[in-house]
């Protein structure tokens, strides 16, 4: 049993190849999903890349506070409204001026599904060369926990709080990958950090994806300041969140979906609740309302997946 | 040396032809734009030349006005010339990439076709629009006539690509009035402009974010650091007054036109009085003073050309020893008595030797400035340079507004 877990373990460290450009200490909050991933992805894809970001959680160690970033990768720091429009400008001029590149549009859930959607689906419509990732930890948990379009069902945050009158979210979460898969292009993923040889996999193919167009990569990144979480306890909320579909690991070539993840028994949504603070206050009868989504929604990811199977997208739409 | 005599045509085109052409001659890497009344048939030019061959760049066809200063602030860091055209309310939804553009020293350069941004529907002349954005920290230029938008822009890559400089440049010039004007414009050969832009190359390079370097854009600031960015954009913007000066100079040397660099003078050295204006006005104030000066009426005519930063310097050399100056505004200054032009320029009024001023709010919202107007402004201020009682601020073509003062 040991020898098998120590050869997993070398798998996914064959995947970092490149140093991490990050100083050892950042100022994140401890448990920090975010800087996990942020280490993660230049291993991955090389110190080369350019990594834009925005006003953010990211933003204090990607951007720098005053006059130095956190690392030694070269950023463009920007707006919300106008991340992937940025990305889209710098991929432009290098084309014309034959510049080898690879962009990583780095954002929260806040600028990639609520105020910079609007860039996002443009770049996606033109199939602009570069990968956006969108770290998502489901609210703007930089000016101090908000709620977002992705902040799920039931969820507090200090602008769902838990009053008399409402309790927390009283909305269900937009489902951010599958929109972006539905726009056909090269390649949309989803992934998290538990499973990092998945993410890995995933970034590998994105860098070679844009070579044909437009990347997104949805990634499952929890926040426990925010959510109310141990910070011991972020990977298990991640694998929980896969172990019971609340968060399902697929990735779309050209829009057609396929799992990378297939969870054969899926435990009950309170498996993954019960980590956190957050959902507290939910009644048995409000986690059958969220478990009733996170079923509707890999139901409708499995029928998406039959049916691209069935439906042909012409070969001239996918290059 | 005139090399466009043999070379360079004459063609009847409008204002946005000429915007398109002389962003074509420029060579850009990167344009990027929204379609919007009146600056859309730009962009549509630009897609016709890209579409033919014509044009070697990349043409982002964004999703909103937004995307397309964002797109281009992005390319212009990553070293790359570049192209945007817009209008006021397309203006106002790029506001925070124009912004972060100027704060980020980019040197982009954009045509804003000038249109009135209060109302939804107000598709309508009148430049709100720029006096509403006028502290981004954009150096703004207007254009009076076709050929000087064609020029303008030209000049612009000159002046916002300067090593000494680096700022974004903006061109105005007023929607419908000059966007759908059509007018002989001199197109200049494209081994003229190649020519005059070629000073640019043998200048060091300004920093680019190239992948694999340890560089940065958009770092935060807060306290001394800050502060020192925002001092060096001043004094940028300062020099970029004698610079602009000195590449109009230049301009003249290669293609024969001189426009004066921040400011046109029109018969203003002998004159008691003189209008100050911007833009299309200019025209008709220039011929109603021909008629003028006929009559023996000495008035003269100083159009601003730079309006950020503020050309006060050469305001106070043209305009000091009048008797008085007519300021002509076509936009809003809220809780000021006077245009924002007019409310600006008082502020050197200690300066003007004596010199009386007074505020004169036409043109908004389409209503043309006619040579009856213009007659009216030079009168109002004749009486005041006799001394005569003058409201200090009259809505010319809209006396309602000088009667009744409390209406709601």
């Amino acid at each position: 049993m040991a020898e098998k877990n120590k050869a997993r373990l070398t798998k996914v460290l064959d995947y970092l190849k490149y140093d991490d450009p990050f100083s050892k200490g950042v100022s994140f909050c401890p448990g920090c999903g975010l800087e996990l991933l942020l280490r993660f992805i230049p291993r991955v894809l090389g110190n080369d890349i350019i990594i834009t970001g925005t006003p953010s959680c990211s933003a204090p160690v990607l951007l720098g506070q005053n006059k130095q970033s956190w690392h030694t990768l070269s950023y463009f720091g920007t707006l919300m409204t106008g991340a992937a429009a940025n990305a889209t400008g710098l991929v432009r001029y290098y084309k014309k001026a034959g510049i080898d590149n690879t962009v990583v549009c780095f954002n929260g859930d806040g600028t990639a599904n609520d105020i910079g959607f609007g860039n996002l689906s443009g770049a996606a419509e033109r199939n602009e060369p570069f990968i956006y990732i969108c770290y998502d930890n489901e609210g703007y948990m930089n000016t101090g926990i908000q709620k977002s379009g992705t902040t799920p069902y039931g969820a507090t945050t200090t602008t769902t709080p838990y009053g008399t009158v409402h309790k927390g979210k009283n909305l269900r979460r937009m489902n951010l990958g599958v929109k972006m898969a539905m726009n056909k292009i090269p390649y949309t993923a989803t992934a998290t950090l538990s499973d990092l040889e998945d993410l890995a996999k995933k970034l590998l193919k994105a860098k070679k994806a844009k070579e044909r167009g437009f990347c997104f990569l949805h990634v499952f990144a929890p926040c426990p300041t925010g959510w109310g979480a141990n910070p011991a306890d972020t990977i298990e909320i991640c694998r929980q969140a896969v172990k019971t579909n609340y968060f399902p690991l697929w990735e779309a070539e050209n829009g057609k979906i396929r799992m990378t993840k297939t969870v054969k028994k899926p435990k009950p949504v309170s498996n993954y609740t019960k980590l956190m603070k957050k959902f507290n206050h939910m009644t048995e009868a409000d986690l059958e309302i969220l478990q009733e989504d996170v079923e509707y929604e890999t139901c409708l990811l499995g029928g998406l997946s039959v049916l691209e199977a069935e439906c042909q997208l012409p070969v001239s739409a996918q290059d | 040396m005139n090399t466009t005599a043999i070379s360079s045509n004459i063609q009847v085109i409008t204002g946005n032809a000429a915007a398109a052409i002389a962003a074509k001659l420029a060579r850009p890497d990167v344009v990027a734009a929204y379609p919007i009344t009146p600056q859309t048939e730009v962009i549509e030019q630009i897609s016709s030349f890209h579409a033919s061959g014509d044009m070697d760049c990349e043409l982002i066809t964004v999703e909103g006005e937004n995307s397309a200063m964002n797109a281009v602030m992005a390319a212009s860091l990553a070293g790359g010339r570049v192209f945007t055209a817009s209008s006021s309310w397309g203006l106002v939804f790029m506001y925070d990439a124009v912004l972060a553009t100027a704060g980020a020293r980019a040197p982009v350069v954009m045509v804003n076709v000038n249109r009135e941004t209060p109302g939804i529907i107000a598709v309508s002349s009148g430049q709100q629009d720029m006096i509403s954005t006028r502290d981004a920290g954009w150096i703004f230029l207007i254009a009076e006539n076709c050929q000087e938008i064609m020029d303008l822009v030209l000049q612009s890559y000159r002046l916002a690509e300067d090593y000494d400089i680096q700022l974004p440049v903006m061109v105005h010039y007023d929607g419908f009035f000059l966007s759908y004007l059509s007018e002989g414009v001199e197109i200049p050969a494209q081994e003229t402009v190649d020519q005059f832009l070629s000073v640019l190359e043998s200048q060091p390079k300004r920093t680019m974010l190239r992948p694999g370097e340890k560089l940065g854009v958009g770092t935060h600031g807060i306290l001394g650091g800050y502060m020192e960015l925002r001092h060096k954009h001043v004094t940028a913007m300062e020099r970029s007054k004698a610079k602009f000066d000195a590449i109009d100079q230049e301009f003249a040397d290669i293609f024969s036109r001189s426009y004066g660099g921040q400011l046109e003078e029109y018969l203003t050295e002998d004159a008691d009085m003189v209008l100050v204006g911007s833009g299309s006005m200019c025209g008709t104030i220039k011929s109603v003073i021909d008629e003028q000066r006929e009559k023996g009426i000495r008035i003269g005519l100083v159009k601003i050309r730079m309006y950020r930063p503020f050309p006060h310097q050469a305001l106070v050399k043209a305009l000091k020893g009048k008797k008085a100056i007519g300021v002509v505004d076509r936009s809003l200054a809220f809780g000021f008595d006077g245009g924002p032009i007019y409310t600006e320029l008082k502020a050197f009024e200690t300066k003007l030797g004596g010199a009386k001023l007074v505020s004169f709010i036409d043109g908004i919202a389409n209503t043309d400035i006619t040579k009856t107007n213009v007659k009216q402004m030079i009168q109002m201020t004749a009486d005041l340079a006799d001394g005569k009682d003058v409201p200090e601020v009259t809505w010319v073509s809209y006396p309602k507004a000088n009667k009744d003062k409390g209406e709601k």
